[in-house]
């Protein structure tokens, strides 16, 4: 097909849109790279150009002076206690809801799913005295559980809809060979789940790293911060000492693995997100 | 399967009642213990815990402030609804029907703003916003316009229209692909018979495209809607805190403030119950509005 040269201004007329979006998106990204590795001289100079030098000072005066590296670490330990606890609690729920007859399967799937709608400010009052009470507050495995909960209904969503699609007959073959339901759920449908578990755990553990908001009310001292929360920490601070450098370089180390784990997984994350939405 | 009723029940046992517990402790009692908080009065400690009845939420109705953190948070629900599905809309439609070679390039791009965290968000746009170093005041200086340069977020008027942009900046990509995925599902031939009856690219959006991916654009309505009114205190609470003088306080934020900074637990609970029936009278209105006999072709 020939084009008209009219078709091919309105192609560029709507390309430029999409270019600029691009830009926006990711200069304040790129621009955040380069700043971790100016000194608080040359931010102020040259806010938004290239360094004139690249210093991995910033990074180790993070590291040293506000001792980011235990923070990684509590944010590492959230993420992946969390993550395997949600996973834990929804696999055998997700099977039960899916695929055992039960009188009130509807009912109880219904109220794991609403519970995704329900705003939670409302119960993290009372949860602040109950995590008080277990002598999880300001515990970073306290904050493990809270999110590890706070993900099920999601988990439990995305889990029944990817065993939906094992075929039945599998698990009725291994059931005459005589397996126990128990034998079936973990030796048959888990591992043939692994595509669902993987997107939603990759889904849940970039929830868990990021998340902002619990960790702030559920944790109190400096020792137990996670990376958001020492992050949050800093860029306070920053209004008063202009460590600025230093504050970039904390949201470098913040983002690089999730901008990692969506390269690898790019597909696997967006599909997880929409179906979510979909349902939610 | 060769198992008994027994043996059956005893494995659902053991699928639901663990994570059901662990739910009920988390989430349930929570919830309907917050609401039970909230006709305390209570600073925190275990021995100061009054029954107040309904005082809380005669002070709710009365405190100047819950009107105006009401009025914020659904400015920013109208102007978030407005600003995302509008671009994503364009974004979805240029990357579905044009034939851009780079259409994946962009797909990524936008999207990944979604799974940055609030705070990287956050703290990224305060330094946009900056009144002396930012992206916004420099850009404005060196195109001319310096008295419109403001310390944005420091500006009582200001600063709330300034949280719009880097909501809609984190929120565009997962609606892109919600309605992606729905005109990739729209039957080529509509199109196809619509253009020999010499409908203009125009006509077709009104009358295939939009009409065909409602439900996606319903859906997105009520997702942005709802993680709205859940969610937007914590972007409130990274870039202003809820100030400069209550400006910018939402409903959460301003929750945040009177349980966790103040210590009034149970005015906290209040707001909290208010919080959840407003965004349930608002979710049930708008699927009521948004209703719309379903089109088939």
């Amino acid at each position: 097909m020939k084009r008209t040269v009219g078709e091919m201004l309105v192609r560029s007329g709507i390309r430029l849109p999409l270019i600029l979006w691009s830009l926006a998106v990711l200069y304040p990204i790129f621009w955040m790279f380069l700043g971790s590795f100016k000194t608080n001289a040359e931010i102020y100079a040259n806010p938004w150009g290239i360094p004139e030098s690249f210093s991995f000072q910033n990074f180790v005066s993070a590291w040293t002076d506000y001792s980011l590296d235990s923070s990684i670490f509590n944010s590492l330990i959230v993420t992946v206690v969390g993550a395997i606890l949600c996973l834990v609690l929804a696999i055998p729920t997700a099977y039960a809801l899916e695929r055992v007859r039960f009188k009130g399967s509807h009912l109880l799937f219904t109220l794991y799913i609403s519970a995704m709608m329900i705003p939670m400010v409302l119960g993290w009052i009372p949860l602040f005295f109950l995590l008080a009470q277990f002598n999880l507050l300001d515990n970073i495995f306290g904050l493990s559980i809270v999110y590890a909960i706070s993900q099920l209904p999601f988990t439990i969503f995305v889990l029944t809809s990817f065993m939906g699609t094992i075929p039945k007959s599998l698990e009725e073959s291994a059931a005459m060979d005589g397996m126990s339901p128990y034998g079936i759920l973990w030796k048959i449908v888990a591992p043939l789940t692994t595509s669902g578990i993987m997107t939603v755990t990759i889904m849940n553990a970039i929830q868990f790293w990021n998340e902002y908001f619990m960790a702030l009310i559920f944790l109190q001292s400096e020792g137990n911060y996670t990376l958001a929360l020492a992050i949050d920490f800093i860029s306070n601070e920053a209004q008063y000492t202009n460590a600025w450098g230093v504050l970039f370089a904390s949201l470098v180390i913040a983002i690089v693995p999730v901008i990692i784990l969506y390269s690898i997984f790019q597909r696997r994350i967006a599909q997880g997100m929409t179906e979510g939405a979909l349902k939610g | 399967m060769v198992q008994t009723k027994k043996q059956k029940y005893l494995f659902l046992a053991f699928c639901l009642i663990p994570t059901f517990i662990m739910f009920s402790i988390f989430t349930l009692y929570p919830l309907f213990s917050g609401l039970y908080y909230s006709f305390f009065e209570w600073s925190g400690a275990s021995n100061t815990r009054e029954f107040v009845g309904f005082e809380n939420y005669v002070k709710l109705f009365t405190d100047d402030i819950i009107p105006a953190t009401i009025w914020h948070d659904y400015f920013l629900v109208v102007t978030k609804v407005i600003g995302i599905m509008i671009m994503a809309l364009f974004i979805a439609v240029a990357l579905t029907q044009l034939k851009i070679k780079e259409a994946p390039f962009y797909r990524i791009i936008f999207f990944f703003p979604n799974i940055m965290s609030v705070v990287v968000i956050g703290i990224l746009w305060m330094f946009i916003y900056n009144p002396s170093l930012g992206l916004v005041n420099s850009g404005l200086e060196a195109i001319g316009l310096e008295e419109w340069t403001r310390p944005w977020l420091g500006d009582e008027k200001w600063a709330l229209p300034s949280l719009v942009l880097p909501s809609i900046w984190a929120g565009i990509g997962l609606f892109m692909l919600l309605l992606m995925g729905g005109i990739s599902n729209i039957s080529k031939s509509n199109y196809e018979a619509a253009r020999i009856d010499g409908a203009s690219e125009w006509q077709q959006f009104w009358h295939i495209t939009l009409p065909l991916i409602w439900p996606q654009i319903k859906i997105s309505i009520l997702y942005i809607v709802i993680t709205t009114l859940n969610g937007s205190f914590i972007i409130v609470q990274v870039m202003t805190g809820g100030g400069p003088n209550n400006a910018t306080h939402v409903m959460g934020s301003y929750l945040y403030q009177q349980a966790f900074t103040q210590y009034n637990f149970g005015y906290g609970a209040t707001i909290g119950v208010m919080i959840l029936v407003l965004s349930l009278i608002t979710v049930l209105l708008l699927q009521f509005l948004l209703r719309r006999e379903k089109v088939e072709y």
